[in-house]
């Protein structure tokens, strides 16, 4: 292979991209391929598939991948009244490929109606519920082209509540697995559907990549075979081999530069050595994710922006959604061995949509697994109330590790203004710059759909012949995986940050796209939409620049 | 000092074998190492803490990554010597103690911090890659049926070969 194109710091090349995570990499990728000088600043390093391993004390325990909440620190509250005080709260990984590397790859379409729930349901107290300003069949191309250029294994018209889709998945689903066969059983004594989980994950190799070998380290790991299909093992590659795209790991983004007019021109980083540069660029994309891009146009604060870039309205940061859902777990009979092979084989969309009869808006994705490697199972997968040290838990556990299943209850999750990303006055990171204080707490209704849906995950777990089952708490979550809508999109400038194309309302030559922009969250498994999100706007940016619009 | 006392000491300490811990003195291994074991007990000829090397584990941990954590392990470790005297007054040490007295004095602290340290760490100890120094012979993985492989190979559990 060629090595790859580097483009100088005083150059204004067409696009600075922020962030090669599961947008990122898509939008390098497509920017490079229409042909734009494209430089992505990542602030993790670059990995291979050889530098990922079986390691669940350094993974799982010790912040291998993800944001060290040591270096970069976050601080919680409730509310806007509370003192946030320093505990970690947001998790995501630092790397070339972000989130779409380490995640346990369930590539979940939302559903038509999640685009118009406003219309559909009608308004929520406490809650801004809104219509997305782009309907479902405008993304569906790009949904069908995120499938087809990641790879995903899925069965098309297998489950009946998805939209229409314009071609079948590039794979076929991954073989069941015990759990699957279990939901599938239950499913059909309950009258519901289950059906073949969509994965981000080969079953086949595909466009040079391995299939999987089910050595079962998805979630939280990066994949040895690259059949996982993350941007760094998908996209990446072919982006730098277009010679347009340079990837810059270890570029710590601080400042997003405003020139006289108003507009951006360029980004401040830290590199490895710790030395301040400054890449010029006549476009600046920010993918850095729903919890680090408010966060970045905050700290970009200028004469111009005084408020923060894009800023003008105040919104930037607000109605954060949290990765909301509730865990039901069942203890069999004999053993499903749950700890191979992907994680996930069999959902259920039944309870997807909100209905008002139940009396709170909300829905729930249902899928079933068991998640927990040894570690994390001894440490924290015991109902609390049984012993959880000495001899009987550890016949407990050493009985029940092959044993379990558990209902993963994926849930909406209500966009209330307060809950925000904003810079904590005190706190820094490990660069001495603001850290990132969380306000988060779920509406009331997104609390009574937990115990609703752990109710269903029951009757499932139930049905399909569990000995023992038994729910976590009702509680509003404190710390969430999946970080989304700070930087809501929509046609109104008044109520969102960036427009249908992702472009902010306040800066022609900005864009944000990544968890940010959504409007509303589905039933969590947010990555497909954000990645079809990336394709469409991508298309649009280069289109623009064409028409010479940012220049 | 005389020139000559120094060497000898010097000499002394080169023929003793290097110290097997490093944030440890050995009784105070030992003492960690019992609490650990009432963790993890060995328990109906599965083995325990001990047998999976667990104090290895904790040891090198707070030599590294957990240097921060030593403080609460100094004073952590005194708390529970103080219980020990207060339940066990003619007690000498808690690898001296009973199970069932181990058992007893854990109870006792089992809400501090200190506790809560030490049982995430004996966990991590037993179910760590074995390079960590813990999970020796992969005594945790095999405890609980884990078996780490690259490769595996449908089926993998029981019920997908039962017939509907
Ligand atoms: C354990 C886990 C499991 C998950 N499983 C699933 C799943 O099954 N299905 C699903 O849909 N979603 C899942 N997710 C969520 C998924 O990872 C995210 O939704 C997705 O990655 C978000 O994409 P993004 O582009 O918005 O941001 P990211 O993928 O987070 O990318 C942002 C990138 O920007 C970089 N960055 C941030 N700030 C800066 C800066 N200042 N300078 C330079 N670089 C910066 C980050 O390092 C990162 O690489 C999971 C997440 C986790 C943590």
């Amino acid at each position: 292979m060629k090595p790859m194109r580097r483009y100088s710091t005083r150059e204004a090349v067409d696009f600075a991209v922020i962030g090669a995570g599961a947008a990122g990499g898509v939008v390098a990728s497509e920017l490079a391929k229409a042909g734009f000088s494209t430089v992505v600043l990542e602030q993790g390093p670059w990995l291979q598939q050889k530098d990922f391993a079986h390691d669940e004390l350094a993974v799982m325990q010790r912040s291998l991948y993800i944001n060290d909440h040591r270096k970069q620190p976050n601080t919680f509250r409730r509310r806007p009244e509370e003192q946030a005080k320093v505990q970690p709260a947001i998790e995501y990984a630092r790397m070339v490929g972000g989130g779409s590397v380490h995640f346990t790859a369930n590539y979940w379409r939302f559903h038509p109606n999640d685009f118009r729930e406003r219309s559909l349901f009608g308004g929520v107290p406490g809650a801004d519920l809104r219509d997305w300003p782009i309907p479902y069949d405008e993304l569906e191309p790009y949904y069908t082209r995120a499938e087809w250029e990641l790879g995903i294994a899925g069965q098309a018209g297998a489950n009946p509540f998805d939209g229409p889709r314009s071609k079948p998945y590039p794979l076929p689903p991954l073989p069941v697995k015990s759990s699957g066969v279990l939901l599938d059983r239950a499913a059909k004594k309950l009258g519901l559907h289950s059906y073949p989980a969509p994965m981000a994950i080969l079953s086949q190799p595909y466009r040079g990549r391995a299939a999987c070998s089910e050595c079962g380290y998805c979630e939280a790991f990066g994949c040895e075979m690259g059949a996982k299909s993350s941007t760094l093992a998908a996209l990446i590659p072919g982006a730098v081999a277009t010679g347009n795209c340079e990837i810059r790991p270890h570029s710590y983004v601080q400042r997003i530069e405003t020139g006289a007019d108003g507009r951006v021109n360029g980004v401040l980083y830290c590199d490895a050595r710790r030395r301040t540069l400054r890449q010029r660029a006549k476009a600046v994309v920010v993918c850095a994710n729903g919890a680090e891009t408010p966060r970045l146009l905050l700290l970009s604060a200028s004469k111009q922006h005084p408020q923060g870039l894009a800023n003008g309205n105040g919104l930037v940061g607000k109605y954060l959604m949290f990765d909301t859902g509730i865990f039901v777990h069942g203890v069999f009979a004999k053993p499903l061995n749950e700890y191979k092979g992907a994680v996930v084989s069999r959902v259920i969309q039944d309870y997807y949509a909100a209905d008002p009869k139940r009396g709170f808006y909300g829905g729930a994705g249902l899928d079933a697994r068991y998640d927990l490697y040894p570690m994390t199972f001894a440490l924290d997968g015991m109902p609390k109330d049984e012993p959880q040290w000495g001899a009987e838990w550890k016949k407990n556990i050493g009985y029940r590790y092959t044993r379990m299943m558990g209902i993963l209850a994926h849930l909406s999750c209500l966009a209330v203004e307060r809950n925000s990303i904003s810079l904590d006055p005190e706190v820094k990171d490990a660069w001495g710059l603001p850290a990132i204080r969380v306000t988060f707490e779920n509406h009331a209704d997104d609390l009574k759909n937990m115990q609703w849906a752990a109710d269903r995950s029951k009757e499932v777990l139930d049905a399909a012949g569990a000995e023992k089952i038994w729910q976590d708490k009702v509680a509003s979550m404190t710390y969430s995986l999946h970080l989304m809508g700070t930087c809501r999109m929509g046609d109104d400038p008044r109520h969102s940050v960036v427009n249908r194309w992702h472009r902010s309302h306040d800066v022609k030559n900005l864009f944000l796209v990544d968890g940010s922009s959504l409007v509303t969250c589905g039933r969590q498994q947010p990555t497909a939409t954000i990645q079809a999100l990336a394709f469409r706007a991508a298309e649009h940016m280069a289109k623009a620049a064409r028409n010479g619009e940012l220049a | 000092m005389a020139a000559a006392t120094c060497w000898q000491q010097v000499w002394a300490a080169a023929q003793q074998p290097p110290p097997r811990f490093r944030s440890f003195t050995e009784p105070e291994a030992a003492e960690i190492a019992a609490l650990a074991e009432t963790i993890l007990p060995e328990d109906d000829g599965t083995p325990g803490a001990k047998t999976a090397g667990v104090i290895r584990f904790i040891d090198a941990a707070l030599a590294g990554h957990d240097e921060h954590k030593r403080p609460l392990y100094r004073t952590g470790l005194q708390q529970v010597q103080q219980q020990r005297r207060a339940l066990f007054p003619d007690s000498s040490s808690i690898a001296a103690l009973l199970t069932d007295q181990r058992i007893a004095l854990l109870r006792a602290v089992e809400d501090t911090p200190f506790f809560s340290q030490l049982r995430r760490h004996t966990v991590m100890g037993f179910f760590c890659h074995p390079k960590y120094g813990g999970n020796r012979d992969q005594v945790g993985w095999k405890h609980i049926g884990f078996e780490p492989k690259m490769h595996h190979h449908h089926p993998f559990g029981a019920y997908e070969q039962e017939p509907e």
